[in-house]
C-alpha cells in the first residue's frame, strides 16, 4: 500500500498536483488508522491530505480514478492468459526495435502491465521541470520534457499495429482484436497520465446549464469575441481574481515585513499615552515592488485585450511601485493621469475618448517608438519593467528595432504581450519575429487565463 | 470520550443529530486520532458549523467558537488586559502603593519601586482570555471552532497558523503559555478567498458539497421528525432539481429545513406547483431566482 501511494504521489506530481513531503508523510501515518478494505475510507484519507482545494479535488479525483481503477484493475477479458502472452511478446518486440530508447522501453513495460518505469519517467519529468523553472513564464521545462514521451507513445502505437499486422497468421483474429483493444486502452491511460485533463480552474465560474457553447470557462474565451453579457461576467471574474491576488500579495508582505522594533516611532507614539508605549511600532521592510511602464496598442482588436489588462493592473495598483501607462495607434500619449483621477472603469472609457490621438491613423510602431523615445524615455530606468501589449502589426513601416533595443538596455525587463493567437504571429505585416528576439519575454495574452497568469508572475 | 473507528465516528455523529457521509466521518476520525485541525470548505448552509457542534457533542467536549470577521485581531482572539479592573484595584490598594514608594528618595526611585511590583497587575488575574487562549488553557479538552476563517485578514491567518502549529502563545508580560490539552480544531470557510498553502498544509481538508438525495432525506427526517414520508421525499427531489437551475444563490440544507417547516405549517401533504409557489420565499432569497423557480414550478415537482 505504501508503495502504491508513493507511486500515486509521483504520478500526481507529474500531473502538476502540488503535494508536499509533509503531506505524504501525514497520509502514510494516517492510512493504518482506517479500514484498508473500504476504498472510500482510503480515498478520503488521500483526498484530505493531497487535494486541499475544490480545484485540486477535481484533478485529484481524475488522477485517482486513472491510477487506482484504470491502471490497477486488469481487463475483464475471458482469456487473460493468452492476452498476457501476447502483451509480453509485443513488449519484447518493442524493446528489440529500439534498445536504447528509455521512453519507449518504459511504455512497453507499461502496456504489458508493469507501470513502474513509466511512472518513474513521469516523476523525472516533473522534478526536471521544477529545477528548470525560473522567473516568470519559463515553466516550460516539464512541457518540453513531455514531448519525447508523447512521441514515443505515438511510435509505440505504430509498432503495436505493425506487430499485430505482422503476426496476422499466428494469432486468431478474435484474440488479435482483443489484444489490440486492450493495448489501446493502456496507451490511452498512459497518455492521460502524462497530459492531465484540463479542468476549469476557477470555481467562481458556474457552468451555464443552457448554452452548450459556454462549456469553456470564461477564462478561456478570447477577449476579442465577447458578448456584452460575457464582458460583464468577465469583469466580475476579474474583480474576484483581483481580490484574491491582493490577498496573496498581502499575506506575503505580512509574513515578510515583520521587521525589527522601531524605537523612535514607538517612543514618539508613547508620548500620546503619558509615556507608556501602548502601541509598539515595527519597522517594515517593504518588499520590492515592480515599477511598471505599459505601452498599449489601442487599435482595433488589440484594445479588447489591452483594456482588461489596464483594468487588472490599475485595480492592483497598490501592489506595484508605480504604474505609468501610454497608449498609441501611431502617435503615443500618456494616460496615467486618467487613472489617477478616475475610477478604473471610467478611466478606461476616457482613454478612448480623451487621450488625444488619432484613432483613424494606421498603426505604426516605428513612429510610436520614435515619439516615445523623444518624449517619455525618462520614464524608463533600471527599476522599471516595460510591458508592451500589441500585435506588432506595423503596416510594413520601419520597425525601429534600435529603439526597442535601447529601451531593453535601459530597463529592468522588457515584456511583450501579444493578444493574437500564436499561429498568426509571424504572418503578414507582423514584426513579432524581429521584436521577439530583443524582448526579455514574449507571451500570448488573448484570454483571462493567460492574462492573470502573467499578472500573477509579475506581482510575485 | 473518543472515537474508535470510522464507523463508530459516523454513528456517534448521527446520534448527535448530524447525518454524514463516510468521507466526512473518515476525516473527523483522522483528525481525532492525529490531533490535526480540519479545514472544512463548502457553500453556505451545508452544515460546516453544525459539524463542529456535532463533534463537540459526541466527544462530550465544550465547544469554543471564534467567529472571524474582517479586522479581527490578536487582542480579540487571544486575550485582553482588563484595564477597568486594573484601575479599580490600583484605587483600592492606593495606601499600599504609597507604602511601597514611601521609602523612595526621588521620582526615578519611586518608579523603580512600582516597577518591582508590576507583576501583581499583569497577571492572569487581570487578563480576559478570548476564545483562542480559552481553548488552549482549558482544563478539559475542547473543540475549537474557527468559523468563517476566510473572512479574517491574511495577517490574522498567519498568526492563527502559529498558534495551531506550536500549540502555545506568547504573552509579553507573562511569557509563553503552553496548551494544557490540544483542542480538536475545526476551521470553516466559504471560499471567499483561498487560504494560504502553509495553513492548508497543516490541516486535513474536507469539502462539503450539497448533499445527495439520500443524505438530504435522512437529514430532513432527523431534523423535522413530524414530516410525512412522501412529502419529505418529494421535497428533497424538488430541491435537487432546483439546485440544477442557474440561480444566483443555490438553496442549501438550511433552506430545505426551513421549507419543510413552512410546508408543515401550511398543512401541505403532497407537493404541488401551487405549494411551491406559495412557499417560494423560503427557498429563494433573490427575486429573480424566485421568478425562475415559479416559472418552472411544474418541472420542479415533476408534474407533467
Ligand atoms: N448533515 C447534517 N445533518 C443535520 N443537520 C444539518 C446537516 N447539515 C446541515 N444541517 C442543518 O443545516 C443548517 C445549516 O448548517 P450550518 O452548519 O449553519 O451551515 P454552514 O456553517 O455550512 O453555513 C443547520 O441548521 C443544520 O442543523
Ligand atoms: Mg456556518
Amino acid at each position: 500500500m505504501i508503495d502504491l501511494i508513493l507511486q500515486f504521489v509521483a504520478c500526481a506530481r507529474a500531473a502538476d498536483l502540488r503535494i508536499s513531503t509533509a503531506e505524504v508523510l501525514d497520509c502514510l501515518a494516517q492510512i493504518p488508522l482506517v479500514d484498508l478494505l473500504d476504498e472510500r475510507q482510503v480515498n478520503a484519507v488521500m483526498r484530505a491530505n493531497f487535494a486541499k482545494s475544490r480545484r485540486e479535488q477535481h484533478r485529484f479525483d481524475h488522477l485517482y480514478h486513472l491510477f487506482f481503477h484504470e491502471l490497477q484493475v486488469d481487463e475483464d477479458v475471458a482469456d487473460a492468459g493468452s492476452l498476457a502472452i501476447h502483451s509480453d511478446a509485443i513488449r519484447d518486440s518493442l524493446k528489440a526495435v529500439e534498445g536504447s530508447h528509455p521512453e519507449l522501453a518504459a511504455i512497453s513495460d507499461f502496456i504489458a502491465g508493469d507501470p513502474s518505469a513509466y511512472l518513474q519517467l513521469l516523476r523525472e519529468i516533473q522534478t526536471d521541470g521544477d529545477s528548470r523553472r525560473q522567473g516568470p513564464g519559463s515553466n516550460l521545462g516539464a512541457l518540453v520534457r513531455r514531448f519525447p514521451v508523447l512521441r514515443a507513445l505515438d511510435r509505440a502505437a505504430e509498432l503495436v499495429d505493425r506487430f499485430l499486422a505482422g503476426h496476422r497468421d499466428e494469432i486468431h483474429w478474435e484474440t488479435r482484436q482483443q489484444v489490440q483493444r486492450h493495448l489501446k486502452r493502456r496507451m490511452a491511460v498512459a497518455r492521460n497520465l502524462l497530459t492531465r485533463e484540463e479542468v476549469p480552474d476557477t470555481p467562481l465560474i458556474r457552468k451555464q446549464p443552457t448554452g452548450d457553447e459556454r462549456k469553456k470557462g470564461i477564462g478561456d474565451l478570447a477577449f476579442n469575441a465577447l458578448s456584452p453579457s460575457e464582458v460583464i461576467r468577465l469583469r466580475e471574474t476579474i474583480a474576484s481574481l483581483v481580490r484574491k491576488l491582493k490577498d496573496t500579495a498581502d499575506l506575503r508582505y505580512a509574513a515578510r515585513s515583520r521587521g525589527i522594533l522601531d524605537a523612535k516611532k514607538t517612543l514618539r507614539r508613547a508620548a500620546r499615552y503619558q509615556g507608556v508605549p501602548v502601541e509598539i511600532v515595527f519597522r517594515k521592510k517593504p518588499p520590492r515592488k515592480a515599477r511598471l511602464v505599459v505601452l498599449c496598442d489601442i487599435s482595433g482588436s488589440v484594445w479588447s485585450s489591452a483594456r482588461f489588462m489596464l483594468n487588472m493592473l490599475y485595480s492592483l495598483q497598490e501592489c506595484f511601485d508605480r504604474v505609468r501607462s501610454f497608449v498609441f495607434v501611431a502617435e503615443v500619449a500618456e494616460v496615467t493621469r486618467f487613472f489617477e483621477n478616475h475610477t478604473v472603469d471610467r478611466a478606461i472609457e476616457k482613454v478612448l475618448t480623451e487621450a488625444g490621438i488619432d484613432y483613424s491613423a494606421s498603426t505604426d510602431y516605428g513612429l510610436m517608438l520614435r515619439q516615445f523615445r523623444r518624449l517619455h524615455m525618462d520614464a524608463v530606468n533600471k527599476k522599471t519593467t516595460v510591458i508592451v501589449i500589441g500585435d506588432g502589426r506595423s503596416n510594413y513601416a520601419n520597425p525601429e528595432v534600435r529603439i526597442v533595443e535601447e529601451i531593453r538596455s535601459r530597463c529592468r525587463r522588457l515584456i511583450w504581450l501579444n493578444p493574437e493567437t500564436e499561429q498568426f504571429w509571424y504572418t503578414g505585416d507582423s514584426e513579432m519575429r524581429t521584436y521577439q528576439s530583443i524582448c526579455n519575454e514574449v507571451r500570448p495574452c488573448g484570454n483571462l487565463n493567460q492574462l492573470s497568469a502573467f499578472i500573477k508572475d509579475l506581482m510575485l | 470520550m473518543s472515537f474508535s473507528s470510522v464507523a463508530d465516528t459516523r454513528t456517534a455523529l448521527e446520534t448527535a443529530g448530524y447525518i454524514c457521509t463516510r468521507e466526512i466521518a473518515t476525516v473527523v476520525f483522522l483528525a481525532a486520532c492525529t490531533q490535526k485541525p480540519v479545514l472544512v470548505e463548502g457553500p453556505a448552509g451545508v452544515g460546516k458549523t453544525e459539524l463542529a457542534k456535532a463533534v463537540s457533542h459526541s466527544l462530550n467536549r465544550q465547544m469554543i467558537r471564534l467567529q472571524c470577521y474582517e479586522g479581527l485581531d490578536e487582542a480579540k482572539a487571544l486575550y485582553e488586559w482588563e484595564y477597568a479592573k486594573q484601575l479599580l484595584y490600583t484605587q483600592i490598594v492606593k495606601d499600599k502603593i504609597s507604602e511601597v514608594v514611601s521609602g523612595a528618595a526621588n521620582l526615578p526611585d519611586a518608579v523603580d519601586c512600582i516597577a518591582g511590583q508590576e507583576d501583581a497587575f499583569f497577571s492572569e488575574r487581570f487578563m480576559l482570555p478570548r476564545p483562542l487562549l480559552k481553548a488552549i488553557r482549558s482544563d478539559a479538552p475542547v473543540v475549537l471552532l474557527v468559523d468563517e476563517v476566510d473572512k479574517s485578514d491574511p495577517e490574522f491567518e498567519a498568526f492563527l497558523l502559529e498558534v495551531l502549529s506550536d500549540h502555545q502563545v506568547t504573552i509579553p508580560e507573562l511569557g509563553t503559555l503552553k496548551a494544557v490539552h490540544i483542542p480538536f480544531v475545526v476551521l470553516t470557510s466559504n471560499s471567499y478567498r483561498d487560504m494560504s498553502d502553509a495553513l492548508k498544509r497543516r490541516c486535513l481538508h474536507l469539502y462539503i458539497d450539497y448533499p445527495d438525495v439520500q443524505t438530504e432525506l435522512a437529514i430532513v427526517r432527523k431534523k423535522v421528525p413530524g414530516i410525512a414520508d412522501g412529502l419529505a421525499r418529494q421535497m428533497v427531489d424538488a430541491m435537487a432539481r432546483i439546485r440544477r437551475m442557474d440561480l444566483k444563490k443555490i438553496p442549501s440544507i438550511s433552506e430545505t429545513l426551513d421549507w419543510a417547516h413552512a410546508l408543515i405549517a401550511l398543512q401541505v401533504e403532497t407537493l404541488s406547483p401551487q405549494a411551491v409557489a406559495d412557499t417560494l420565499n423560503v427557498i429563494c432569497k433573490h427575486r429573480e431566482d424566485a421568478r425562475q423557480v415559479r416559472d418552472q414550478a411544474r418541472q420542479v415537482v415533476n408534474f407533467s
